[in-house]
């Protein structure tokens, strides 16, 4: 990833017309412009670049008040990667103040998944239960999806693809049933999956954090894996894992780093699942009752233009499955990968106007390709009725969703 | 002059402290608008309501702190830069549309609602609000009575001055007055809600806002018109209007605009020629119909070698926000980009667009040139960057041969920004010595200690200050 200064000329171009202002959720809560972009921008120059601002606690606050969720640079008409520049400047205060513990824990055990990531999830399973982690954790699948399934071998029922399954942390330690959903929708269209071995976290949310290494390590891991089949796709079904093997893998490793061909390689065949089914179209349509939901559409969307359209074009084919429009189906959730767990009354009060507008629809059930807006809305809607949040994929697959 | 911790202080015993910034990390995002200067203010105060606005007035006006009100902080002119020392009001709290009345087609906003909402909102009703400022997605309706901001609708409709029908304002000294209503006519005293549109919180601080609204028009349609000469475009637009096809807009892009544009939302424009119109009818059906056919055909007549017609809302709403994206992708290329706004009679836009390419070429700056050419308000987008002095000496010049071209030509220094900073040294030249003089003396009626908003429109560091 680069370094900070190497935005300096990128912050510079920034036009300060202000038109994040519109964007961003945070602002829209707190109403104070040193939570949006522009501002946010200002200070990261200030406090980090030109040093004429103490790099103090506010400041800290202040570069970790974001979400990264996108939304702001999805719409910069001057084209700013905000987020790449906020990664970076939580990069500059992670050398000068190292990572948490925590996040140390999270990053460079449990996402990693080598050998003993099941004992220290099972920490992270002990320490949560004794409050002796930040925020509210969730509860981690046990055993997480990759001992579920064997690994590594090509499952029956290929011909019309062949393709790698790459498996998010969301569907390994959080919602096996995402899993077992697309081997199976897979498997009844004839696709033949194989699910590498050895696969880690995509590394998104050590860059989130700033933590460069971290991420560059599961970045070459997974490339050199995955670039090593002879695929005609890489599958997610996670949104933020795919913005990461798409868009941002790349920008995390050197320019002159050996990997880069691989990762290159990967980022050119990675597919979001929905998307997937929706450009193969389905064979056996399976059998549905009548059913309404709603699509909460999630904020790393922007490295796949089809991958908004796809769970309704995928829908259609359900006779009796009715989509009903979500107000501003794209604005964040408040989740922000681990964002609601450190600033839980914020992510509160943003996921409140959502769930509003997600009640408001009447559907029965929402689906969203975001494993942390599924868990982050199913937290919030406990109590208010019995909607379900489910992958579009579970949907497909006639799966009942599990019991909360 | 008051220590920071002590005004800090100070104010929280105004204001609920949540809603008071002092920190130093938190001003730098309040330390500009969308022009170059960054100049951090003391603190930030965010109002609930007009009685912690006169509060807040009303203390500072009585140590003489400068006080800056702000809306969107997306001003082109300079209006809501902060000066030294200064307390920014921040009015976006206050945003609610406090009432729309459909049988009165009038509406009362408090001042931070945002312009882009309140449209959707009568619009959901059927009635309409023309003013359309480009920034409508952030800009505040405040902001915009302070500006008397306006957008490519105002060929057809006007500006924001046209639709204020009352306001209620906060004045220095903490009194809070009312003026107008859901009177259409009203012919009772002074207008002081027009002395307050336009006057860029030098006076008072607008916290309400009486508009009058129209019914929705049930049809639109957009034309494109490709010209190989800027002269004859600009005779096309006279010929349009004279005609009284009445185009609801009617934008000019130059070939430099349509390069930017078509490099960041490609509409597949023609590169090779000079000048572009882009034109919307509306109303009835049958009068879009009529005024469609009756513009493109005069738009032929004045040797337009092209003209499309969106064949749908969704191409049409493509075009329009291609034409928004100007500034954006702009802004891309330059480092900096200063939006000039000088106005001229329509009859004269050929001239100063001319006039315009050879200060460019005098000053050596690079200035593209597009507007709203159906009511001759230009919009030369010079490029600047804030880190090279002797550029910006150069862009200051051509700025300033801008300014004296457009009043030469029968125009005004500003068709819809206002004046700010950035303009406020060319005053007198629009106005005269006796004009600005009395400009003053309401200036000092309004605000005796100078404290509102010093520096804008009253140019360098004069505040208008009792006995200064």
């Amino acid at each position: 990833m680069r370094d900070l200064k190497e935005y300096e000329e990128e912050i510079y171009r920034c036009s300060q017309c202000n038109f994040c202002l519109a964007l961003c959720p945070v602002y829209r809560e707190d109403l104070v412009e040193s939570s949006v972009a522009r501002g946010r921008l200002n200070l990261i120059q200030a406090a980090l670049l030109e040093r004429t601002v103490p790099a103090t606690g506010r400041v800290r606050e202040l570069i970790n008040r974001c979400l990264l969720c996108t939304n702001c640079v999805q719409g910069c008409p001057s084209g700013i990667p905000v987020d790449d520049i906020v990664r970076a400047a939580r990069h500059e205060l992670l050398k000068e103040h190292g990572p948490l513990w925590p996040e140390k824990l999270l990053f460079r055990q449990v996402l990693k998944r080598r050998p003993g990531a099941s004992s220290a999830a099972r920490a992270v399973t002990w320490l949560r239960r004794f409050n002796l982690l930040p925020g509210r954790i969730p509860p981690l699948a046990d055993p997480p999806f990759a001992e579920r399934v064997p690994c590594g071998s090509s499952r029956a029922g290929g011909g019309r693809a062949r393709v790698a399954y790459f498996v998010g942390c969301g569907t390994n330690y959080l919602y096996p049933d995402t899993g077992a959903a697309v081997l199976k929708v897979l498997g009844e269209n004839q696709v033949e999956v194989i699910i590498p071995e050895e696969q880690v976290c995509c590394g998104m949310p050590a860059l989130a954090h700033g933590d460069f290494d971290a991420a560059a390590e599961a970045v070459r891991v997974n490339a050199g894996i995955l670039a090593s089949l002879d695929v005609d796709a890489v599958v997610t079904d996670c949104t933020s894992c795919g913005y990461m093997l798409r868009s941002k893998a790349a920008g995390v490793l050197p320019p002159d780093d050996p990997c880069l061909t691989q990762v290159l390689a990967v980022a050119g065949k990675t597919v979001e699942i929905t998307e997937f089914i929706a450009g193969m179209g389905l064979n056996d349509i399976p059998a549905s009752k009548p059913l309404t939901v709603t699509y909460h559409v999630p904020c790393h969307r922007s490295w796949s233009p089809g991958l908004v359209s796809a769970p309704e074009r995928v829908i259609s084919h359900l006779a009796g499955v009715q989509l009903v429009p979500l107000q501003e189906p794209e604005r964040c959730c408040g989740a922000g990968g681990t964002f609601f767990l450190t600033h839980s009354a914020l992510g509160e009060e943003i996921r409140e106007r959502k769930l509003n507008d997600i009640l408001k629809t009447g559907a029965q059930m929402v689906i969203t390709q975001c494993p942390a807006c599924r868990y982050y809305l199913t937290e919030g809607l406990k109590g208010r009725g019995s909607l379900q949040v489910v992958h579009p994929m579970v949907l497909l697959a006639g799966l009942p969703a599990p019991a909360e | 002059m008051i220590s920071i911790s002590g005004l800090f202080r100070d104010l929280t015993a105004l204001v609920d402290r949540r809603r008071v910034l002092a920190q130093r990390e938190d001003l730098l995002a309040y330390a500009n608008d969308a022009t170059p200067r960054r100049v951090l203010p003391a603190a930030v105060v965010l109002p609930a309501n007009p009685q912690e606005t006169a509060a807040v007035l009303q203390y500072a006006n009585r140590r003489r702190i400068p006080v800056v009100p702000r809306g969107a902080g997306s001003g082109l002119a300079g209006g809501a830069t902060p000066c030294e020392g200064s307390i920014v009001l921040d009015l976006k709290r206050m945003n609610r549309i406090i009432e729309i009345d459909r049988q009165n087609m009038t509406a009362v906003v408090e001042c931070g609602v945002v312009t882009g909402r309140f449209h959707s909102e009568v619009e959901s009703l059927g009635l309409f609000y023309p003013p359309d400022p480009q920034s409508m997605s952030v800009c505040t309706l405040g902001g915009n009575v302070a500006t008397r901001a306006g957008g490519p609708r105002g060929v057809k409709y006007g500006t924001t001055k046209d639709y204020v029908l009352g306001v209620e304002a906060v004045l220095p000294d903490g009194s809070i007055i009312k003026y107008g209503g859901k009177s259409v006519k009203m012919s009772s005293g002074y207008d002081l809600a027009r002395i307050l549109t336009g006057s860029e919180g030098t006076l008072g601080v607008v916290t309400r806002v009486m508009l009058r609204l129209l019914t929705l028009p049930p049809a639109r349609q957009t034309l494109v018109a490709v010209f190989p000469e800027l002269d004859s475009s600009a005779e096309a637009v006279s010929a349009i209007i004279a005609a009284g096809a009445g185009p609801s807009m009617l934008e000019m892009l130059g070939r430099g605009a349509v390069d930017c544009i078509e490099s960041y939302v490609p509409l597949g424009l023609p590169r090779d020629a000079e000048a572009f119109l882009l034109i919307e009818v509306d109303g009835p059906p049958e009068k879009v119909e009529r005024d469609c056919a009756l513009t493109g055909e005069i738009c032929f007549r004045h040797g337009a070698r092209e003209v499309r017609v969106a064949r749908d809302a969704a191409e049409a709403a493509g075009i329009w926000s291609a034409r928004r994206a100007l500034f954006p992708a702009a802004a891309r290329q330059a480092r900096n980009l200063l939006i000039e706004d000088a106005t001229v009679p329509r009859t004269q836009v050929p001239a100063m667009v001319r006039a315009i390419a050879r200060i460019a070429e005098r000053n050596q700056v690079t200035i593209g040139v597009s507007g709203h050419v159906g009511d001759g308000n230009l919009h030369p987008g010079i490029w600047a960057d804030r880190r090279d002095p002797e550029l910006m000496r150069r862009v200051g010049q051509a700025m300033a041969e801008i300014a004296r071209e457009a009043l030469k030509l029968s125009g005004t220094l500003s068709g819809e920004h206002g004046i700010g900073y950035l303009k406020s040294p060319y005053l007198e030249w629009e106005f005269g010595a006796e004009g600005v003089a009395l400009m003053r003396r309401i200036k000092k009626a309004f605000d005796p200690e100078g404290i509102m908003n010093p520096g804008k429109i009253w140019p360098g560091g004069e505040t208008g200050r009792a006995g200064s």
